[in-house]
């Protein structure tokens, strides 16, 4: 898996946390201005639609007041066509907006011979020309304008139409009821009409502005489109067909609610040549029509979008500056642990001689190179001591084995030692411990007839046993060949070691004198393991101990010495506990019944093989476990005289 | 090596026992050091648990019998059998020191 780095992450953190922040301002300020500018909107449309509303209103007013009036004035008795004429010419050129009027009258009502009766006056090529209405073709009294007022004995604006004479202008007709008194009878006696043009209608509405491509429409009272800015609709489809055409269902519900005279705001998805949009409408009661607007919504909340983006945009130039500012801090930062980084496996992996990167900022980093550096130079200190310690423990370990090597080579190492001597064998070894150690080990003539030999464990280990057995050996040579007992000898050498030996260290000794002609056998023991003596033909036994102490505790103690005869054949055999506390590695000794049945199986064997034999044994009992004490042994073999060599 | 202390009248009890060796043997001057510290001057050495003493031990049993009696204190030893009693008796200690049965003979006397 790759690391991510601090720099990274915490970047990454902050980044996320900004972005996450960002989005909410963003999402809040365009949710809020959008509200704003929907309700502001509303208001908007609201006002607009009642100030259309009540331009158009006010005109259509107008008109209806002029026909209201006409027909008023019908009501009188004394009504005749020239008077009609004259109501008509004077209502035309005082009403600009009126294109035309007619005062149709029932069938007979006018004149009892007279079915068709309607006299009308309208504008033409700047002038007002006068018409009958009226003929087969053109039952004036079957029309709707004419029956709805009849009927609903009211007055009515008809559905807009088409005006067929005149330039297929958008007509509506006003038509109010009139009646006259007959026999004191209200009798309907006919319809006064005002004829209006639409195109100013039409023309007020289309130029109104609602953004870019919002608009003004007017449905009638059956949701036919009285204006729009497309023309085609006009008078040809109604809300509810142009709703199935274009699959636009909500469109239908909106024209539901015009036409049954409400008020409303309405969202809308997908408004046919729009999009979406917002469409708010309200009646013109008198009239029944109703009258709406169009807002685009993409250009009503262009502003609010607009605004995101720029709040967006700023955002996120304010989103990579603070990402850059942030990657450069942290990368700052890090910079230099990536340094110290560098700088530390070059260091782990040996090159104390890097040189730490100088970090001078006064912050955690700074402190961390500065341990550093602290740490890289106690390193330096550390290993060159260490390796200063290691050259000197290597040097005294080397002297120490120096010191070890004459230690073993003080003792006598050459066999047969006296090739020209019969009377006897002798035969040592030495198997040094790991650790220094002071076992010894000697054997000299001290005239022609006595040989002296000896077998020494000086107390414990290291350079102070190693010294005090080199001394001991050196004493115990130049005591014995002064002829002494083997007794005094002891004695003698304890004196000297006992002497400002501050540090208690001591030395058991096993000392004997042979004398080669007879085999007679002096020995001492200072506190020395017991040796065993091999009789030819017999069980081995202990040479039995004297209990006196070992040598370099007291000053002044006196050994004994102890006469035996040793017999052609028979072998004395001296050794160190190292012998018989040889350990396996379950910490069990060799013991001294041990050796004792080991020496029991051998017969006639040279001096040499006896002690091979015990160390081969020791060997298969320890079992490869590491030796703790030096093994050391010798056996001393008498031949007797016979076996003198007389040259 | 083990090392228990105990006060019996006038006498310390160090009741020794397991391995007395090259290993242990500083373990065992320290711990007698720090008995003549706390101003003892009559120790029962017990070494009745002591299953092996080597030379180091005894070297560190003579170093301490030398810096007590050179302040005119008193060691005695007991319990000795086996191993133990043998390096004793071989090495000339038992002739060296007093030697009791038991730590109670000791203590007794």
């Amino acid at each position: 898996m790759k690391r991510t780095g601090i720099a990274v992450r915490l970047a990454a953190l902050i980044l996320a946390c900004s972005l996450v922040i960002l989005s909410l301002i963003v999402g809040y300020n365009y949710v809020v201005s959008r509200n704003i500018i929907i309700s502001q909107d509303e208001h908007t449309g609201a006002g607009l639609a009642q100030a259309t509303s009540a331009r158009i209103s006010k005109v259509l007013f107008a008109v209806q007041k002029v026909a209201d009036s006409i027909a008023y004035t019908l009501e009188d008795a004394e009504i005749n066509e020239k008077l009609i004429d004259e109501l008509g010419r004077r209502v035309l050129a005082g009403n600009p907006e009126i294109f035309g009027t007619a005062v149709a009258f029932e069938p007979y009502a006018f004149d009892p011979a007279k079915l068709y009766f309607s006299p009308y006056h309208y504008r033409s090529q700047n002038r007002i020309a006068s018409t009958n209405l009226g003929s087969k073709d053109y039952r004036y009294f079957h029309m709707d304008w004419y029956q709805l007022a009849k009927e609903l004995d009211k007055a009515v604006w008809t559905e807009p139409y088409f005006d067929e004479g005149g330039g297929r202008a958008l007509m509506c007709t006003y038509s109010v009821p009139f009646y006259r008194n007959v026999d004191g009878k209200r009798i309907f006696s006919g319809v006064v009409t005002a004829d209006i043009d639409l195109s100013w209608l039409q023309k007020m509405i289309t130029d109104i502005e609602v953004y870019e491509t919002g608009y003004v429409f007017l449905l009638s009272r059956y949701g036919t489109f009285i204006s729009s800015p497309n023309p085609d609709l006009v008078m040809n489809e109604t809300i509810f067909t142009l709703a199935e055409e274009k699959n636009v269902p909500e469109l239908r519900d909106v024209g539901r609610s015009m036409l049954a005279g409400e008020s409303g705001y309405r969202e809308m998805e997908d408004l046919p040549g729009i999009g979406e949009a917002f469409i708010y409408y309200m009646p013109l009661p008198a009239e029944k029509w109703s009258l709406a607007i169009v807002f685009p919504k993409d250009e009503m909340l262009a502003g609010v979008t607009q605004l995101s983006h720029t709040v967006a945009i700023i955002g996120v130039v304010g989103f990579l500056a603070l990402a850059a500012l942030i990657i450069s801090i942290s990368g700052s930062i890090t910079q230099p642990l990536r340094k110290l980084t560098v700088v530390a496996n070059r260091i782990a992996s040996g090159d104390l001689d890097q040189k730490v990167p100088e970090i001078r900022t006064r912050d955690e980093v700074g402190d961390l190179a500065s341990s550093f550096k602290t740490m890289k130079i106690s390193l330096k200190d550390y290993i060159a001591n260490l390796t200063a310690a290691t050259a000197a423990r290597e040097r005294i370990e080397s002297e120490l084995r120096i010191a070890r090597e004459i230690q073993m080579g003080i003792l006598p190492k050459l066999f047969p030692a006296f090739p020209d001597r019969t009377e006897f064998d002798v035969y040592a070894s030495i198997e040094p411990a790991k650790e220094v150690g002071g076992d010894l080990y000697d054997f000299f003539f001290v005239d022609d007839r006595h040989f002296c030999f000896l077998v020494g464990d000086v107390s414990g280990k290291g350079v102070p046993a190693a010294f005090f057995m080199a001394v001991t050996k050196t004493l115990l040579k130049v005591v014995a060949e002064r002829g002494l007992d083997p007794g005094q000898v002891l004695s003698k050498v304890n004196a000297d070691l006992a002497a400002e030996n501050e540090s208690c260290m001591f030395v058991t000794l096993f000392l004997a004198i042979v004398d080669i002609e007879t085999g007679e056998t002096r020995y001492a023991n200072a506190g020395h393991n017991p040796p065993v003596l091999l009789r030819r033909g017999q069980q081995p036994e202990w040479v039995p101990p004297l209990n006196e102490p070992v040598a370099g505790v007291m000053e002044g103690m006196e050994y004994s010495t102890k006469t035996m005869s040793m017999s052609p054949g028979d072998t004395l055999f001296i050794y160190t506990d190292g012998v018989t506390e040889a350990m396996d590695a379950d910490k069990n000794m060799y013991s001294d019944p041990r050796l004792l049945d080991v020496l029991a199986t051998l017969d006639c064997v040279t001096a040499e093989d006896l002690v091979a034999t015990v160390d081969a044994s020791i060997k298969a009992f320890t079992g490869g476990a590491e030796q703790s004490d030096d093994i050391t042994m010798l056996a001393m073999q008498f031949h007797g005289p016979d076996g003198e060599n007389k040259e | 090596m083990d090392i228990a202390n105990e006060q019996r009248g006038d006498w310390l009890l160090m009741r020794v026992g397991g391995r007395l060796d090259a290993v242990t043997a500083p373990d065992f001057d320290k711990d007698f050091q720090a008995v003549l510290d706390a101003e003892n001057s009559h120790v029962v050495v017990d070494l009745a648990g002591l299953e092996y003493i080597s030379s180091a031990g005894l070297r560190s049993i003579l170093a301490a019998a030398k810096k007590i009696r050179t302040g005119g204190g008193k060691i005695v030893f007991s319990g000795l059998d086996g191993m133990v009693e043998e390096v004793f008796r071989v090495s000339g200690f038992a002739a060296m020191f007093t030697l009791y049965a038991t730590a109670d003979e000791a203590v007794a006397s």
